[in-house]
């Protein structure tokens, strides 16, 4: 396979283009689920409706640190990467996996915290909001961990530094820090508001 | 992983050539064979809604027993929803979008812009795999008990709720629209990329063929706006399968319940710009069409082009026009009503450009030709029809009548499908290496121009009588009584245009195999995929072609005698 220069800077292009516009497109997803959100609770007088209660911040808290640090580790396993510190490398690698898996099973002690105060999804929109969100996000995460799986070639003693890796790399970073964010977005408006 | 600019050895097996493949061309055909396929279902249903809106209480001829046993051939009441459901459906999503979109998109996009193939042909291939689920979970979901979906094509809960529709055929028509959604942000992605990036050297966006503009717009409509609905009916699903009460109102307190409308909002932010989503690739279509077969340069071109995405632009910005009878702020009802109105300025630009490409052309009147030239009539009509469902205070009266039903099959199902022929008969040469047999082409068209304008002509009569949609015999109210007649009319121009299909099936299948073998350029036309051999080999282009002018050069006076058009590796021909 002859591959030119011109040839080389349209794959790093269109891999850039293309994970942009899906990034949009994922924006858009979270983004009617926001909207959604919004007109449910400017409709009601009071928030959580009557009935409800505030739930506990301790282990949505817990989660947004996790993902902070998960995000922070992945940058700097990519940093480590181009610098070629292999074990370091290695190191960081591991610890986003572990990171983004602890997050799931945090999120999975927030829906138990929220059973045992009574907010099954079938208990009205406060709870429906508060799982249903929370799902389409842990699902993501899922998808997220997979992702991140994906580049474990890069993490192999003597791909440790090779180019070749960069875009996929990055792709994965950019998918992974959104993920943070709508995490620390839905965590303000749904839980610390 | 294979790129657009890499060259593969071609593939030997049968399921890496024809299922398997990577390659945009027959991805292309794949995605016609599956709208072609999908296009005859939702065409039988049509036929069967007709039939009893003509004949209340009689069986369905023919196959009526075979289907319907228990009632002795009638359609029965729960069917005849699901019947009208399915169709619409089937025909937005599974129908228009596959062939003009998912065909013509592949196919025309990187041949004309003078790539190799997509940008990421992975991600091509999941995309028509993931679509083929989707019809399969969707064509599943009729043989469950209670059967498909019933809730109309908009699926507005409380119907598409468990109150309204118990069974599992709704949560399936979810999970159907939700998989073909991320398969066509699959190929949204796609599209977009690869016009931006694998453009030919010497193209400018200026110098794209004006389908290409259409499906790049549609692209980036979908790309935006499918995951709205994909969050839609997401939590559609949610409430059905696991409780939740999104899109239930007054079930659990008299605060904090959810609220039916949102899904109203959510579906019609997706769905306004879904109309320009399946428009705007009939409109680049017939754009290029208009200025090939009347032998002159398109007029306006770039102003066609600009008008087309200042549409796409506005068309984000009107949803609110379908929900004028929700208790809206007059307020909101007002700019609503405002900004659609906007839209009938580039609309005609764009409508004025069509008329001055033909004006004083020397027009073949070829089966592609006389498609888009329909495609221009249907859509005027159309397109003014919509006006009185803008406007706030026509719109309260026509609301649910059969006057949308009328209105929006003309843009729609009209033009679309006429487009969607169009290029059919103009890409098939290159597509299989044969020409369509042009006799048969134009008895398929007046046959279908004909049956149309009856049915969706009919239609927006009897809506403005105040015939209401969905209603399963209307005649049991006396005031409807008196539009029988006319009802049997329309029921007749549909079995009109349905058995207009017929010569066009006989054509495509005949031409595959018996059709006369196409030159590289039957139609004399100079945009790249004609400097092609037909069909064209793997990876189109031996050498990435250097664009020198733009699509529409034709009739320059100081091109050689013989000779009224020049390809786009040409140089402009100058005195
Ligand atoms: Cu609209």
């Amino acid at each position: 396979m002859k591959i030119d220069i011109r040839e080389k800077i349209q794959r790093e292009e269109a891999s850039n283009i293309g994970f942009s516009v899906a990034m949009i497109s994922w924006g858009m997803l979270f983004a009617s689920l926001f909207l959604a959100y919004a007109l449910y609770r400017f409709k009601e007088t009071a928030w959580p409706p009557m009935g409800f209660e505030k739930v506990s911040l301790v282990w949505p808290t817990t989660s947004t640190i996790i993902i902070f640090l998960s995000s922070c580790t992945y940058y700097l396993y990519q940093k480590s990467y181009f610098m070629k510190q292999v074990k370091s490398t290695k190191f960081f690698y591991s610890v986003t996996v572990l990171f983004a898996s602890l997050f799931l099973v945090s999120q999975k002690m927030l829906w138990a915290t929220l059973h045992d105060s009574g907010l099954y999804t079938s208990s009205g929109i406060f709870a429906s909001i508060l799982h249903g969100f929370t799902w389409v996000h842990a699902g993501h995460v899922g998808i997220g961990i997979l992702a991140i799986l994906f580049v474990i070639p890069s993490v192999k003693t003597q791909n440790i530094g090779n180019e070749k890796f960069r875009i996929r790399m990055a792709n994965v970073g950019k998918f992974w820090h959104f993920l943070g964010i709508v995490w620390f977005l839905m965590y303000l408006t749904m839980f610390v508001l | 992983m294979t790129y657009a600019h890499g060259k593969h050895a071609e593939p030997k097996t049968f399921l890496s050539k024809y299922i398997f493949s990577f390659d945009h061309k027959v991805i292309a055909k794949q995605f016609l064979w599956y709208g072609i396929f999908f296009l005859l279902i939702g065409g039988l249903m049509a036929l069967m809604i007709r039939w009893t809106l003509a004949y209340p209480g009689e069986a369905f001829p023919v196959i009526g027993n075979w289907l319907f046993p228990e009632t002795g051939g009638v359609i029965p009441p729960d069917t005849y929803s699901m019947l009208f459901t399915l169709h619409g459906t089937i025909m937005i999503f599974y129908a228009i979008t596959p062939i003009l979109i998912g065909a013509f998109g592949n196919y025309c996009i990187p041949l004309m812009i003078g790539a190799r193939d997509m940008a990421f042909p992975t991600l091509n291939m999941l995309s028509f795999h993931l679509a083929a689920l989707s019809g399969l979970i969707l064509l599943s979901s009729l043989f469950f008990p209670l059967g498909g979906a019933a809730g109309g094509w908009t699926s507005y809960p409380t119907l598409s709720t468990l109150v309204g529709s118990p069974g599992i055929g709704q949560t399936l028509w979810c999970m159907a629209i939700f998989v073909l959604g991320a398969s066509s942000t699959m190929g949204a992605v796609n599209y977009i990329t690869t016009i931006i990036s694998f453009r030919a050297p010497g193209m400018g966006y200026f110098d794209m063929p004006l389908t290409v503009w259409g499906l790049w717009l549609t692209a980036i409509l979908n790309a935006i706006f499918i995951p709205v609905l994909g969050a839609g009916v997401m939590l559609l699903i949610f409430d059905r399968v696991f409780g939740t009460t999104f899109f239930l109102a007054g079930a659990a307190a008299t605060s904090g319940t959810g609220d039916p409308i949102l899904f109203q909002h959510v579906f019609w932010i997706f769905g306004h710009p879904e109309v320009y989503i399946l428009i705007l690739p009939a409109w680049g279509i017939v754009s290029d069409f208009l200025s090939f077969f009347a032998r002159k340069p398109a007029f306006g071109a770039k102003a066609t082009a600009l008008a087309m995405t200042t549409i796409s632009v506005l068309s984000t910005l009107v949803y609110g026009h379908h929900m004028f009878t929700t208790q809206m702020s007059p307020l909101l009802t007002q700019s609503f009503m405002t900004l659609t109105m906007t839209i009938s300025i580039p609309s005609a630009i764009l409508f004025a450009n069509w008329l001055g490409t033909i004006y004083k052309g020397s027009i073949r009147f070829t089966s592609p030709m006389l498609f888009s030239l329909g495609v221009v009539f249907v859509f005027g009509l159309g397109g003014l029809t919509g006006l009185y469902l803008g406007t706030v205070s026509t719109d309260l009266y026509l609301h649910d009548t059969y006057f949308v039903v009328g209105h929006f099959h003309y843009t729609m199902a009209a033009s679309v499908l006429l487009g969607g022929f169009a290029a059919i008969y103009f890409w098939f040469p290159k597509m299989f290496g044969r020409m369509m047999n042009e006799t048969m082409a134009k008895v398929h068209f007046w046959g279908t121009m004909i049956g149309l304008n009856g049915v969706f002509f009919g239609m927006m009569v009897v809506g403005h009588a105040g015939m209401h949609r969905r209603l399963y015999n209307p005649f049991v109210y006396e005031f409807l009584q008196k539009l029988i007649p006319i009802n049997t009319f329309i029921t007749y121009s549909a079995f009109v245009m349905g058995f207009a299909q017929l010569p066009f099936l006989w054509n495509f299948f005949h031409s595959l195999v018996k059709g006369k073998v196409a030159e590289s350029n039957p139609w004399e036309v100079g945009t790249l995929e004609w400097t092609l051999p037909s069909p064209p080999v793997n990876y189109n282009f031996e050498e990435i072609p250097v664009v020198q002018c733009g699509p529409h050069e034709f009739g320059n006076p100081n091109l050689p005698e013989g000779k009224d058009f020049q390809y786009q590796t040409e140089k402009l021909v100058e005195a």
